[in-house]
């Protein structure tokens, strides 16, 4: 456990920073308003760069004790998870008390999903097979995610008993590593492992153990498997109830604070940092998404959205008091239609393939047929708009350079791809959320009927564009930082896979917002033009 | 980007009398004649200074059309500034003047400072409705009035800016209560720290009207 401990902080010191840019997840914030309401800002911010062992698990410490509440409303959704897109489903709110709090204690299914690759990136710290681990390591936290605590302890075993690979090693498989990120998840679905490597090895015993948990749920966890017996009584209800979408969207809405707010705090949070921080030359480098996605008002969008959300939630309450008997039975039964094409969404199209759609055009003729009868479509040309230059941007940077003996890099640089991305993936994001907010504005206006499938199935496009997206850019990365050391562009590429899968979480939630709107949609529908 | 104070403004108003293009003269500094007929709300925000302070305008320009008014009522709370528009060569938008204001008052918090905005001043040949009948309704409901032009950008500023120095002498007086979010105010991310060590130009001015 001490040697456990010492990993953790050095992950923290190292990850401060970095995801910080991320940090739009109210553990943050309320960790960041512990903090400030603590005082303790002011000795800490501008230490953590030069003394960041002390520095920076300070700013962690008053997480654990907020995330519990923060974390559940996304929790429930988490089991059926299997599919390898699923890996952008998650905002890792949680990451930080997982870190701090690797004891039992905390049984929400959340914070113990994010220990496994908490602890297994914590390695990345001592070797150059970071970039690779955590990035691959990073998409596994999803597949992971539902299995509790227990899997900590699998993976310190499974690592333990296939051993730390040496630098060397790993960055002979530096080569691989692009490929690997990219395959990496399917990769790991089906529990393959690559000989050569051990880490391989490792995320294939670990993903193998993962599905085996999610698909066949309770029989294995009798069957045997000593570390797995400390998955949580939580966790099992969790993979043993069927209605994950609909217990997500209960929780976003129940929850005190909003989506909107919780990414407004954590902008402000980072404008905070930024501006004390300026001196850190590591900090000035960084892209912050969330203020990014600010000024392409996004939040705006997002908090929008929830408004309209919350008020038809109401009016559909409200409309379902006033009514009893067969006929409540009967809207009730119209109703959990339209919550089930919600819940059952399902991303599991195929790992997105990066040779198909290179120039985006599929991507704008399945968004255009996707909202074609709905009148949305200066908002979707805004966003193909984006999606083009965001491609054009890419391959750009992705331009072999002539200059490469130069030690700086005055074209495109790491760094340079690295805001790109960001940029992009905030932008995209923020033109997403705002589809969704029109979507249901004309939903509501028009009272027309639109199908939840077609919102489903803009989703997956929305996502998976971000998911094609991030992972040329990553690619980009790492042509264009190759001869930076590990511990430069290994941050900048675990960013990129970070904010890409926030970014996909915002527009699934964005998606679970539109249910109500749907809902109260039918209602009037229903009704007739007379009432409402 | 900091900023002490983030301010929620509407601007509501019939369709065409020019909300859209007074939020782009403000955030953009152009005109644009010809503009898409806004859908339910659309966004922008500037940073102003006011005190000494920077303050954010997060705006919220709803459409005018009759059959958006359901949806866009919703976005109605939760402002602390409504700039209400008519059109100075359009009488009837001067007449739906009274409908706006219910609407607003019902839909948000009563503190709301409400800024009436008689806009298309440049087309002086084509008025329709005096100054004097906007100063007087502005007189009798208790608003701030103000006569500008999207197009020449005459006193575009100065409705947005005054509109936000009523807020914040409101806020001075006590009575918003900034840490109600439903007042439409939010205190800014570098407000509680004001007393670090940072090189902030508006610090220091913070340390005595704390939150906490």
């Amino acid at each position: 456990m001490v040697f456990f401990e010492e990993v953790q902080t050095r992950i923290k010191r190292e990850n401060s920073s970095k995801y910080f840019p991320g940090g739009k997840k109210t553990s943050r914030f309320e960790a960041c308003y512990a903090e400030m309401s603590g005082n303790m800002s002011d000795s800490e911010a501008p230490h953590a760069a030069t003394e960041g062992i002390e520095g920076a698990p300070e700013m962690q410490d008053p997480s654990p004790a907020e995330t519990p509440g923060s974390s559940l409303p996304s929790t429930p959704d988490i089991s059926a998870d299997v599919a390898p897109t699923r890996k952008a489903r998650r905002r890792p709110e949680a990451k930080p008390a997982a870190e701090t709090e690797p004891t039992p204690k905390a049984e929400e299914q959340q914070q113990p999903a994010k220990t496994p690759s908490e602890s297994t990136v914590s390695q990345g710290g001592w070797g150059y097979w970071g970039s690779w681990g955590k990035s691959i390591l990073s998409t596994a936290t999803a597949t992971v995610a539902t299995v509790g605590q227990g899997l900590t302890q699998v993976i310190e075993k499974a690592e333990t008993s296939l051993g730390i690979p040496s630098p060397t090693e790993l960055s002979a498989t530096v080569e691989e590593e692009e490929k690997q990120q990219g395959e990496g998840s399917s990769e790991m679905e089906k529990g393959a492992t690559d000989a050569s490597s051990p880490v391989g090895s490792a995320m294939g015993m670990l993903s193998s153990l993962t599905s085996v948990v999610q698909t066949t749920g309770k029989t294995v966890i009798t069957g045997g498997l000593d570390a797995l017996e400390f998955i949580g009584k939580k966790t099992m209800d969790v993979i043993a109830e069927g209605d994950p979408g609909f217990k997500k969207t209960k929780g976003l809405i129940n929850r005190n604070v909003t989506l909107s707010q919780v990414l407004r705090e954590a902008k402000e949070r980072e404008e905070l940092q930024k501006e004390k921080e300026s001196s850190d030359t590591e900090k000035k480098v960084v892209a912050h998404y969330g203020m990014l996605f600010d000024e392409f008002q996004g939040l705006s969008h997002l908090e929008a959205l929830e408004i309209l959300s919350r008020e038809s939630e109401s009016k559909v309450k409200s409309v379902l008091t006033t009514l009893s008997g067969d006929e409540l039975i009967q809207l009730r039964e119209e109703l959990d239609q339209i919550k089930d094409s919600f819940s059952l969404v399902e991303f599991d199209e195929e790992e997105v393939d990066d040779k198909k759609d290179e120039d985006g055009t599929e991507f704008e003729k399945d968004l255009t047929s996707a909202v074609d009868g709905v009148s949305v479509s200066a908002t979707a040309d805004k966003l193909c708009k984006v999606c083009k230059n965001t491609r054009s941007t890419i391959s750009n940077m992705s331009k072999p350079q002539e200059d490469d003996s130069l030690e700086e890099e005055k074209t495109h640089s790491a760094e340079d791809v690295h805001t790109a991305a960001i940029r992009s993936l905030a932008e995209l994001t923020a033109r997403s959320i705002e589809l969704f907010h029109k979507l249901a504005e004309m939903i509501l206006f028009s009272n027309g009927s639109t199908d939840a499938s077609v919102l489903s199935q803009l989703t997956v496009i929305l996502c998976k564009e971000i998911s094609l997206l991030s992972k040329k850019f990553t690619s980009c990365l790492t042509t264009a930082g190759f001869n930076e050391k590990g511990d430069v562009l290994n941050p900048l590429i675990t960013g990129v896979f970070l904010e890409a899968s926030n970014s996909a979480s915002y527009i699934q939630d964005a998606f679970q917002l539109l249910m109500p709107i749907l809902e109260i949609s039918h209602i009037q529908k229903r009704a007739g033009p007379s009432e409402q | 980007m900091a900023y002490a104070y983030l301010f929620k403004y509407i601007i509501i108003g019939d369709t065409g009398v020019g909300k859209s293009c007074l939020l782009l003269q403000f955030t953009d500094k152009r005109f644009q004649p010809v503009h898409d007929l806004t859908i339910g709300v659309e966004f922008g925000a500037r940073m102003i200074t006011i005190d000494g302070k920077q303050i954010k305008l997060q705006i919220w320009d709803t459409a005018g059309q009759e059959s958006f008014r359901s949806i866009t009522r919703s976005y109605y709370r939760g402002a602390a500034g409504a700039l209400l528009v008519y059109d100075i060569t359009r009488r009837d938008t001067f007449n739906h003047l009274t409908t706006w204001l219910e609407d607003a008052r019902q839909h948000s918090n009563s503190n709301m400072v409400i800024m009436l905005i008689g806009n298309k001043s440049d087309l002086e040949s084509r008025r329709e409705v005096k100054k004097e009948e906007g100063e007087a309704f502005a007189r009798e409901h208790g608003l701030i009035f103000m006569e500008t032009s999207a197009k020449t950008a005459s006193n575009v500023e100065e409705a947005f800016i005054n509109t936000a120095k009523e807020i914040y002498e409101k806020i001075q007086e006590g009575v918003f209560d900034i840490n109600n979010e439903a007042n439409g105010i939010k205190i800014g991310p570098q407000h509680p720290t004001t007393n670090s060590t940072l090189p902030s130009s508006q610090g220091g001015q913070h340390a005595g009207g704390g939150c906490c």
